[in-house]
């Protein structure tokens, strides 16, 4: 009886969740354009959004955003999460370990203002980053990524055994050595799943992205935002979709390589 | 005499306010399995990281082979030491484990391959060379990072409870092989243990530690029959201990009076004492004949009933308590499936015992 509740709540909680996203994926292969009325399958707004140069562009934009955001996300989050984890305690230590992942709490608008003001402040002292565009979107997407990228990379860094860097150490290993060799590859997981997060949390922002951005280097989801302030299209839609299924193969991706190392732990 | 192949001298070893190891001076020969005996808390394995390198003493020098070690750091040691984690590698293979620090040496590929080949066989684990650590029981495990220790040939191998995570079985058996590894190769083993037994059957010779001192070092048969204070009587083995005070004390004997033993004990040698000194008197509770009468004359005789008998297989240990309320284990070695003489709780008995088994105690 019990039993039944819990799967009903369980279900329901999913429905709450998906339906609304499993809508929008059937209304994109909706040939009418009007959004609410269906008139029979078709692929043809995928087909228009692909004649489309601008969303092209923008999703160009994007996947490159994200990408060098993540990686510079990660880099830095590991950086930090090692002298976090691995330094004792030093001066200043809660305090970096508050400055670094304050932007996981900080409103996106706040952080989109204060970026923006930086950087039009760092072009009038030093005539860099040159008015805003590509980099400037990568250093803040990188900004609030490394804040995600410290929690995950430190999680792992504390359940990380140190006497095996210890032994690697003791084997005749230089400490720079030892990272590379023993404390790396121990944090890898945690490394790609940082990584993951990170241009999953870029290809999603748009409040930030708004504010530092160029005319000429808009991303995508701000063109969906833009788009759907003329009216839900049914080219959003599939456009939508996409972004659905790239991020659902990233998680998966993650889920799989996670998955496969623990049933190699339990041979 | 040569100058000792490591020599701790005045080690001290402080975190905050608290000495983990205080004021340690310790030789030790080349070729030597030396085992570290103490209790957690006692700086045994802190004093081992000394000898590693990974804790700097705060005080004091530590040399090993006529260097100074003491600011060298771990990788620039010819030193190597099996975790109590066994540490392994998890993403290398056995093989990988065992060539790691081979590699940081630069030896050539070659000879890497050949001696990666003579420790697999050493330690018997040639057909799991390909396994990865998480594919390994804790048996193979403690195997690939013995194997991985003695990979470089160290002058100096640091054991950190090599077999406290084995079953007893396992680590009996190991114990002997390990043993038969050491001497084969004739490299210096340090062991830290916090089990006597273990201790005794390893070690060439022991060092007991107990808060952060060296309380004595010695054969594993001079610690156990001849324990210089209470602690090491009490935490090495199992004893009675009588309190007393020294009655008289000749060239030739002592009577050391004890009413918690309710005689005077008879020591048929001098003991270094004064009269009315107090001292303990350690009796191993193999070193007590119990019966209803006994057969022969002792030079002590305590009488008592006895009040529990703890069956264990090959030993019984019958728990007498005497008139004075003390409690005395005395253990017998069962020799007959049907012992003739059946002491049951509640029978009066008498424990003999001569003065040479006892060991008097002035700390």
């Amino acid at each position: 009886m019990s039993r039944t509740v819990l799967r009903l709540v369980v279900i329901a909680g999913f429905v709450f969740l998906y339906a609304p996203i499993v809508s929008l994926v059937i209304y994109s292969f909706n040939e009418s354009r009007l959004v609410t009325v269906w008139s029979g399958f078709s692929t043809k707004w995928y087909g228009e959004l692909l004649r489309d140069p601008q969303i092209l562009g923008a999703a160009w934009i994007s996947l490159k955003v994200a990408f060098l955001a993540a990686c510079l996300a990660t880099v830095l989050g590991t950086l930090a999460a090692t002298a976090l984890v691995r330094h004792g305690r030093f001066r200043g230590q809660t305090l970096l370990g508050g400055l670094v992942t304050a932007p996981l709490v900080m409103p996106e608008v706040i952080i989109g203002l204060s970026l923006l003001l930086l950087f039009v402040a760092l072009d009038n002292a030093l005539g860099w980053p040159g008015g805003r565009g590509l980099s400037t979107i990568v250093i803040a997407h990188a900004t609030f990524g490394t804040a995600f990228a410290v929690v995950v990379i430190q999680a792992r860094m504390v359940a990380l055994d140190r006497s095996v860097e210890e032994a690697a150490q003791d084997l005749g290993a230089r400490p720079l050595r030892v990272f590379f060799d023993v404390t790396l590859p121990g944090l890898a997981p945690a490394l790609v799943a940082a990584w993951l997060l990170a241009f999953t949390l870029s290809l999603d922002d748009v409040v930030i992205a708004s504010f530092v951005a160029s005319p000429g280097s808009t991303t995508l989801p701000m063109v969906i935002f833009s788009k759907v302030r003329l009216g839900v299209s049914p080219e959003v839609n599939a456009l939508a979709t996409l972004v659905i299924a790239t991020v659902s193969i990233l998680a998966l991706i993650a889920a799989w390589l996670s998955a496969r190392r623990r049933g190699a732990v339990s041979v | 005499m040569s100058n000792p192949f490591i020599r701790i001298d005045g080690v001290t070893r402080t975190f905050g306010e608290v000495y983990a190891v205080d004021d340690v001076s310790l030789d030790i020969q080349q070729g030597e399995l030396f085992c570290l005996l103490g209790g957690s808390g006692s700086g045994k394995s802190t004093l081992l990281r000394m000898l590693a390198g990974f804790e700097r003493p705060t005080t004091g020098r530590i040399i090993i082979d006529g260097r100074d070690m003491t600011d060298v750091p771990p990788h620039a040691r010819d030193v190597n030491m099996m975790f109590q984690s066994y540490a392994l590698f998890p993403h290398m293979s056995v093989e990988r484990n065992i060539a790691y620090g081979l590699h940081r040496m630069g030896m050539p590929r070659a000879q890497i391959a050949t001696r990666v080949t003579e420790m697999l066989s050493l330690v018997q684990m040639e057909k799991l060379a390909r396994r990865k650590p998480d594919q390994l029981s804790g048996g193979q495990r403690q195997r690939v990072a013995l194997a991985r220790a003695l990979a470089r040939r160290p002058k100096l191998l640091l054991l950190d409870e090599p077999l406290g995570a084995l079953d007893r079985k396992l680590r009996e058996e190991t114990q002997l092989e390990l043993k038969k590894i050491q001497s084969s190769l004739g490299i210096t083993f340090i062991v830290v243990t916090h089990d006597q037994e273990e201790a005794m059957t390893l070690g060439d010779r022991l060092g007991v530690m107990n808060e952060g001192r060296i309380v004595q070092v010695g054969a594993p048969h001079e610690v156990y029959e001849f324990p210089q204070s209470r602690f090491v009587a009490d935490f090495i083995g199992t004893v009675n201990l009588f309190d007393g005070t020294i009655a008289e004390d000749r060239d030739t004997d002592a009577v050391i009076a004890s009413p918690e033993a309710g005689i005077d004990i008879r020591i048929p040698h001098a003991v270094a004492g004064t009269a009315g000194q107090p001292v303990a008197v350690a009796l191993r509770p193999e070193k007590i004949v119990i019966s209803r009468t006994l057969p022969d004359p002792y030079d002590n005789v305590l009488t008592g009933q006895v009040t529990d008998i703890v069956y264990s297989g090959n030993l019984s240990v019958f728990h007498v308590t005497l008139a004075s309320g003390k409690r005395v284990r005395v253990s017998r070695t069962n020799r007959l499936r049907a012992e003739s003489e059946g002491i049951g709780a509640g029978d009066a008995v008498q424990l003999g015992f001569t003065g040479h088994s006892a060991v008097v105690l002035a700390s």
